[in-house]
């Protein structure tokens, strides 16, 4: 298949610590407008997602072991660490691809369903690490997939054509409208996932997940392979979606990213939840600061004051997910 | 660089591009002359086109018309492959004078490719039948260089126009009234019909008594793929495939009409007729197959089963004297039986293949095939009638009047089999329906994404398990539905129609036609089922011809003949157009605003 142009500039571009970018925010109308088509927040002070002692064991290798997060509602999750300390292995037992080898996952009370089509119908939507998009499909139509949830529209619907089924689809059609302006990708929405540029069929996987009426979001490693411009974008996105009342956690290696990102950062070094806390609580802790690179502390440390990427953030890890 | 090139075009200033490939140098050298070469090339086809080519008559009699010693009575009424070589020769040296023409270059090499497997086809064939080089070349006095000239004039048309640069594929826009864009596409369809008409009875019945049956069907194949291609190139296929998009439900229905008056050209004969049915039923059965493979993407190699499941199923329902069940239901309820038994199969032939995927999934289909063709081999249960088949089924029919009927309306006289074309028309249609209906909604989007990625599919919320059964359970009810009919209109089941071979052809059908669309798959289905039909001739070679076909398609178009998506994403607006391009390729950078 094709090469992918992905590029290590996403270590590089953001390491020089002050330099301002612009981008744009999603446009606040379409948000208000998602925010009251999705309607998602319930107002609960009860943490919606919580994980208990999940431990994930390959073999001999214990890739999670005993992680515990719990996740309030409107909040986002920074999950930082080392190229394979579990982070996507983390996603993927929340969601379903794997299923722990102990320890269990809770959403509002009820424990998490062991398939991931359950689970994102349940509310929780994810995007990959190493982009998944339906690349033969256009933009609108692999955010149309991902209404498939929400659709009322059964086979004998989608045989006939009837009332119903335009109803439904001319719903769908509109709601995939506003999603593609909510990510900035109006002017692809009948452009093939494919030959759309690196950073926008990362934003176009955040709209296909945003398309499933997601609870909870799940990005992993969303600003990969982008440049400075791109990276500040992505973070108003990911603002702009928790103010759609969509409670979000995010794994990145950019911790400038995160630190600004971020109501409470997690660090996952060998599989062990080493620090919880505040970004500031996070950034300062020294723990942090040798375990994670185990690299000369002052280095590190600076660092991390000043928000590169610590580990050589954006190089593939092709890990299967 | 070959910069003496850009006269051609002078309101590009881009220079004409270097070449790469194999060819490259050839390529450079000719490309300040592309112009000149393609005239040259379109002369040389013409010429050749009006030349004899062989100088005597061929041991089977006179090959078509006047390519032989006929051409002395009568030397420039040129009539079959030579009158389209003149054509096609014409129409290269027009378009390549002509600079104003947007991507000429595209155009005449289309037509010189054309141009180029007429003459060989038809050389080849010549020289073969006449035993040997003495029937294109000299002999005795007189010249019959006729396919030397017009192959040679085909490869320089081709090696100009290469040379010159391929332009892209331009963009029409133009609005007609709507009247005037309603008549064009009446008048376009039934030019289709007429050409469908033509190749259906080119070259005649194939068999012992006519063997030059294949040669003709295949060099005027070749002819209409050559103008096929340079239409195409042009982008006025394109423009008319927008037009009736834009007037789809008209386009639809004349396409409807269109068909059904296929008994009033010369392929309304009986004989025609029944070619016609048993190519609407691979295609209904094809279609099926491609919401299997292209929609969902499950590989699937013993798919005729459910062909077979269908009829066999009819047989038994039907009254024929060798079934055992020996009730006759009317035909409408047996065509539904049979579906629903075919599709109760498919789901089960589904189920167990949820947990195997890509290759391990074909062959598991691969094996379900062979058993239902040994045990029908072996008449299990006394269904199946086994070696003796199950004859005589009796025709369709309401109270006294059959299907099979001839029917007499004033002066016309439809010969018979006309109305089993009919229903298989209608039959056809619908499926089609079906098809599109299916590929455009929540169920077909799960489907292609299934396709594209069973993991983000599932993560999308697609359960991924019922989705892909319901993909096996239709296809089957299609092709089960394509089973009674077949029944009905053979009157003789027997096992040996639905073998592996036929599963193969099947899906060779729709790879070659293009996976996941409907004319991609009727078109297939009607190529892969005529040729046999034509080249009885050659019926040794036969799956060797087919198999070379295949791989020279696959290896020049590994789209299919019809596209899908491609069409569309070349649509979109002019901007976007920088950052689509066509085919699978390296991600384009970022287009910075
Ligand atoms: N399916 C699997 N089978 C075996 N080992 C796995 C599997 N998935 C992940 N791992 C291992 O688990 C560890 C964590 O990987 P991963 O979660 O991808 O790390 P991260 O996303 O933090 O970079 C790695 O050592 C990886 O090799
Ligand atoms: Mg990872």
């Amino acid at each position: 298949m094709s090469e992918n142009p992905e590029t290590t500039d996403g270590a590089t571009t953001t390491s020089a610590a002050e330099v301002v970018v612009e981008a744009e925010a999603p446009p606040e109308e379409v948000t208000a407008e998602l925010a009251e088509d999705m309607h998602i927040a319930t107002g609960t002070r009860e943490p919606i997602l919580v994980s208990s002692g999940v431990t994930m064991q390959f073999g001999g290798l214990r890739a999670l072991n005993d992680v515990n997060l719990s996740l309030h509602e409107g909040e986002i999750i920074g999950l930082i660490g080392p190229n394979g300390a579990g982070k996507t292995t983390f996603f993927n037992c929340l969601t379903g691809l794997y299923t722990p080898t102990s320890g269990q996952v809770v959403l509002r009370g009820k424990p998490m369903p062991q398939d991931p089509a359950r689970v994102t119908e349940a509310g929780v939507a994810r995007t990959f690490q190493n982009i998944r998009l339906f690349p033969s499909m256009t933009a609108t139509e692999n955010v149309l997939v991902g209404r498939h949830v929400r659709m009322k529209q059964g086979p004998i619907s989608s045989l006939l054509h009837g009332p119903r089924f335009r109803r439904s689809e001319a719903e769908a059609a509109e709601r995939a409208e506003k999603l593609l302006a909510f990510v900035g990708l109006t002017r692809f929405s009948e452009e093939l996932a494919r030959n759309l540029p690196y950073g926008d069929q990362r934003r176009l996987e955040i709209a296909r997940a945003l398309a499933t009426d997601p609870s909870v979001l799940l990005l992993d490693e969303p600003t990969a392979g982008m440049n400075a411009q791109e990276t500040e974008a992505t973070r108003q996105l990911i603002f702009a979606i928790r103010d759609l009342g969509v409670s979000v956690v995010v794994i990145e290696h950019d911790t400038k990213f995160i630190f600004t990102l971020c109501d409470r950062v997690l660090v996952l070094v060998q599989g062990e939840l080493l620090v919880e806390g505040s970004p500031d609580e996070v950034r300062g802790d020294p723990r942090v600061v040798e375990a994670y690179l185990g690299a000369p502390p002052e280095e590190v440390s600076a660092q991390l004051q000043t928000g590169g990427a610590v580990d050589g953030a954006g190089t593939a890890e092709g890990k299967s997910e | 660089m070959t910069a003496t090139a850009t006269p051609e075009t002078p309101a590009t200033p881009a220079p004409a591009p270097r070449h790469t490939g194999r060819f490259a140098r050839l390529l450079d050298a000719a490309a300040p002359r592309s112009t000149v070469l393609m005239i040259v090339g379109g002369v040389l086809t013409l010429v050749g086109g009006y030349l004899p080519w062989a100088t005597f008559v061929l041991n089977e009699g006179p090959y078509p018309e006047k390519a032989t010693l006929n051409f002395f009575v009568d030397p420039f009424g040129v009539t079959g492959f030579r009158l389209h070589l003149v054509i096609l020769g014409l129409a290269a040296i027009v378009v390549a004078a002509l600079r104003r023409i947007p991507a000429r270059h595209r155009i005449v090499r289309g037509l010189g490719i054309g141009a180029t497997v007429v003459a060989l086809i038809n050389g080849l064939w010549i020289t073969v039948e006449g035993g040997g080089l003495g029937a294109i070349t000299a002999s005795e006095g007189s010249i019959a260089f006729g396919s030397i000239a017009a192959l040679l004039g085909g490869l320089v048309t081709v090696l100009g126009a290469s040379a010159g640069g391929l332009e892209r594929k331009p963009v029409w826009t133009w609005k007609l009234p709507w009247w005037a864009e309603w008549i064009l596409l009446v008048v376009l369809f039934v030019i289709v019909l007429l050409l469908v008409a033509a190749v259906l009875t080119s070259g005649g019945q194939g068999g012992v008594v006519n063997p030059y049956a294949g040669v003709v069907f295949l060099s005027l194949l070749a002819a209409l793929g050559g103008a096929f291609a340079a239409l195409n190139a042009s982008g006025l296929l394109t423009w008319v495939s927008v037009v009736s998009e834009r007037h789809r439900t008209f386009s639809v229905i004349v396409l409807l009409i269109v068909a059904l008056l296929l008994p009033l050209t010369s392929a309304g004969t009986e004989y025609w007729m029944t070619v016609a049915s048993n190519i609407g039923v691979y295609a209904a059965t094809a279609i099926g197959l491609n919401i299997v493979v292209g929609l969902a993407g499950l590989l699937d190699l013993g798919y005729v089963a459910f062909l077979g499941i269908g009829a066999f199923v009819a047989a038994n329902l039907s009254g024929a004297a060798a079934s055992h069940i020996g009730i006759h239901l009317p035909f409408v309820l047996v065509m539904i039986i049979s579906s629903v038994v075919a599709g109760m199969f498919g789901a089960i032939v589904g189920s167990p293949t949820l947990r195997v995927r890509g290759d391990y999934l074909a062959i598991v289909t691969l094996a379900f095939g062979e058993i239902f063709v040994r045990s029908a081999q072996n008449n299990i249960g006394g269904l199946t009638g086994g070696a003796n088949a199950i004859p005589n089924i009796p025709a369709m029919g309401v109270g006294d009047f059959k299907f099979s009927d001839s029917i007499v309306i004033g002066s016309l006289r439809l010969p018979s089999g006309v109305l089993y074309y009919f229903l298989i028309v209608l039959l056809v249609a619908a499926v089609m329906l079906v098809f599109a209906h299916l590929k455009y909604s929540r169920l077909g989007r799960a489907w292609i994404a299934i396709r594209e990625d069973e993991d983000a599919a599932s993560a999308m919320g697609i359960r991924t398990g019922p989705i892909k059964i319901l993909a096996f359970l239709i296809g089957a009810m299609l092709a089960g539905l394509a089973g009674a009919f077949f029944a009905h209109k053979t009157a003789v089941v027997a096992y040996d129609s639905f073998r592996f071979l036929e599963s193969v052809t099947l899906l060779a059908a729709v790879i070659l036609g293009g996976m996941g669309t409907i004319p991609g798959a009727v078109l297939g289905a009607s190529i892969l089922f005529v040729l046999p039909e034509k080249l009885r001739e050659f019926s040794d070679y036969r799956l060797l011809l087919f198999g070379l076909a295949l791989v020279l398609i696959m290896r020049f178009r590994p789209q299919g003949i019809v596209p899908d998506r491609h069409r569309k994403a070349e649509l979109t607006d002019p901007d976007v157009e920088d950052v689509a391009k066509e085919g699978p390729g390296p991600l384009p950078t970022r287009v910075e605003p």
